[in-house]
C-alpha cells in the first residue's frame, strides 16, 4: 500500500513521536509511540540505533552486513521491510538529498 | 494472586470529569464524579508509579479536561520519571502557551486535541460553547512547540459528509495522527443516539474515503477509522479483552475495565485510596468477571472469533439486552442482534437527509450539561 520504496541514498530518522526506552518488564528496548509500542529483537534495535538521520539507507545495510557477517543482498530485505513497517506507523523520516 | 491476570499496557487517568463542552456525544458517565471526591496529587503520583510497576508504558491523561486540574503538569513529571509515554488528551480549552511549555519541561510526549467539525460554526454548535478557533490556535502552537499531534474527530450523521474538508484541517494543522471513531453508542450517545448514526451509505462513502487518504498520507499522517459498530458483522475487540491491556482510573479513585464500564449494574470497582493497583489488577471481581474466556455463553464459547473479538463489548451488551454477560449484540451470530438491525431500519424509515449540522444542538438534543 505504500508509494515509493525507501531511495538507497535516503537518510532515515526515528520520527520525534517516538522515544526508545528499555522495557521494565522484560529488559527488552521498547519503542514507544502514540498509542503503540513496539518491543523490538536485536535486530530491531541495531535497525532503530543506526536511524540517526546520518547513514543513508546503503550505508546503513553494509554496517548490519558486516556487524552479522551476512552478504548485504540477504540482510536487505529485512531491513526494508523493518522500515515500511515503522513507515507506515509514521515513525520514520525519510530525508532526501 | 491471580496467576492468570496478563499484563496491563495502557493506563486511561481520568483526572477530573469536569470540562467546558457539552458534546451531545460525551464519553463521560452519566453520573460524574464530583470535584470534591477528585483524588489529589499525590495519590495519582502513586498510581502512575503502580502502572508503571504492573508494565503500563501508555498514560492517557484525560477527563473531562485533564487542563482543569491545575497540578497535571506535576502527574506529568511523575509519569515521565516512571518511564511511561504520555498523552495528553484534550479539548484544548485552557492550553495557552504557558501551560504547554509547562507541560512540554514536565515532559509530555504527546499531545490529543479533539475537533467536532472542520467548521467552527457546526463545530461549536456540537461542543456547546465557541471553541472551535481556540482549538485551531492551540493545535498550531502544539506542533510549534514540537509536540506529536493526534487530531481526534468524532463522527456522526451530522458531520460525517464533512470527511474530506476533516482530513484537510488535519493535513493543515500538520498533525501526526488523525482519528476517525464513529461514535460509540453510550452514555449520552446512547440517548440521541436515533439523532447521531450515519445511515449506510454515509458509513460507506466514509470508509471509501478514509481509506483512499490512508494510501495518499502513508509515511505522513497516520489515519485511525472505526464504522460505527451497529453496521458490522462482528463486533469491535473492545479494549483487546476485558481486564486484558487496559486499565481506567475515574476522577474518584475506582479502578475500571474501561471508561464506560461505571454503567453496568452490579460490577463493584475498587479504590486505589484503598488497595493498589496491582492487587485490584489481579484480583478484583470487577476485572475477573468477563476476563479470558471462562465467562463466555454461547455462541462466543464455542466461535472460532473469541481471541480475535472477545465476545465485544460488555457495555455495549448491558446496554441493549440487560445482560452484560452475553455476546455483544453488534455481532450478526448474536440472538439479540435483532435490537440493533430493527433499530437501524427504523431510521431507515425517517427523511435523516434534511439533517444538516445546523440541527445539532437544537432542542432535540439531550446534552451532557456537566461542567
Amino acid at each position: 500500500m505504500t508509494a515509493e520504496p525507501i531511495p538507497a541514498n535516503a537518510r532515515t530518522k526515528i520520527s520525534a513521536r517516538a522515544r526508545l526506552q528499555t522495557d521494565k518488564v522484560t529488559g527488552k528496548p521498547v519503542l514507544l509511540y502514540p498509542e503503540g509500542a513496539l518491543v523490538l529483537n536485536p535486530t530491531g534495535h541495531a535497525i532503530i540505533l543506526l536511524c540517526t538521520g546520518q547513514a543513508t539507507l546503503q550505508q546503513m545495510i553494509a554496517d548490519l552486513a558486516g556487524r552479522y557477517r551476512v552478504p548485504p543482498e540477504e540482510i536487505s530485505p529485512q531491513v526494508m521491510d523493518f522500515l515500511e513497517r515503522l513507515r507506515a506507523r509514521n515513525l520514520l523520516e525519510i530525508l532526501s538529498e | 494472586m491471580n496467576r492468570s491476570a496478563p499484563r496491563p499496557y495502557g493506563l486511561l487517568a481520568e483526572v477530573t470529569h469536569r470540562c467546558p463542552l457539552h458534546c451531545p456525544y460525551c464519553s463521560n458517565p452519566t453520573e460524574l464524579a464530583a470535584a470534591a471526591r477528585e483524588l489529589p496529587t499525590e495519590q495519582w503520583k502513586r498510581v502512575l508509579r503502580q502502572a508503571a510497576e504492573l508494565g503500563v508504558l501508555h498514560v492517557g491523561f484525560s477527563g473531562g479536561e485533564p487542563l482543569q486540574r491545575a497540578d497535571l503538569a506535576k502527574l506529568v513529571a511523575e509519569a515521565r520519571a516512571a518511564g511511561l509515554y504520555s498523552n495528553l488528551i484534550t479539548s484544548a480549552l485552557g492550553l495557552s502557551r504557558p501551560r504547554a511549555e509547562e507541560l512540554k519541561k514536565a515532559g509530555l510526549d504527546s499531545v490529543q486535541i479533539s475537533f467536532q467539525s472542520d467548521q467552527a460554526l457546526a463545530a461549536d454548535r456540537i461542543a456547546g460553547v465557541p471553541a472551535h478557533e481556540k482549538k485551531l490556535t492551540a493545535a498550531r502552537m502544539v506542533r510549534e512547540l514540537g509536540f506529536p499531534l493526534t487530531i481526534n474527530v468524532v463522527l456522526h450523521r451530522a458531520n460525517i459528509e464533512r470527511l474530506p474538508q476533516i482530513i484537510g484541517l488535519a493535513e493543515a494543522l500538520d498533525a501526526d495522527r488523525l482519528e476517525l471513531a464513529n461514535v460509540q453508542f453510550y452514555g449520552w450517545a446512547f440517548r440521541n443516539r436515533a439523532l447521531l448514526l450515519p445511515t449506510r451509505s454515509q458509513v460507506d462513502e466514509a470508509t471509501r474515503l478514509a481509506s483512499a487518504a490512508k494510501q495518499r498520507l502513508v509515511g505522513k499522517m497516520e489515519i485511525l477509522f472505526v464504522i460505527p459498530d451497529y453496521y458490522s458483522e462482528r463486533p469491535k475487540p473492545c479494549m483487546h479483552g476485558w481486564g486484558n491491556r487496559h486499565i481506567t482510573v475515574n476522577p474518584a479513585g475506582d479502578v475500571l475495565p474501561c471508561p464506560t464500564s461505571g454503567e453496568i449494574k452490579g460490577l463493584r470497582f475498587e479504590n486505589v485510596r484503598a488497595q493498589t493497583l496491582a492487587s485490584i489488577w489481579a484480583e478484583s471481581d470487577a476485572f475477573n468477571r468477563f476476563r479470558g474466556t471462562e465467562w463466555m455463553p454461547e455462541p462466543c464459547r464455542t466461535c472460532e472469533f473469541r481471541h480475535v473479538d472477545f465476545g465485544g463489548c460488555r457495555c455495549q451488551a448491558a446496554l441493549l439486552t440487560g445482560d452484560a454477560g452475553v455476546t455483544d449484540p453488534a455481532c450478526s451470530l448474536s440472538p439479540h442482534r435483532e435490537t440493533l438491525t430493527r433499530f437501524v431500519a427504523s431510521l431507515g424509515a425517517k427523511p435523516v437527509s434534511v439533517l444538516g449540522a445546523e440541527d445539532l444542538g437544537g432542542a432535540n438534543f439531550r446534552q451532557n450539561a456537566a461542567g
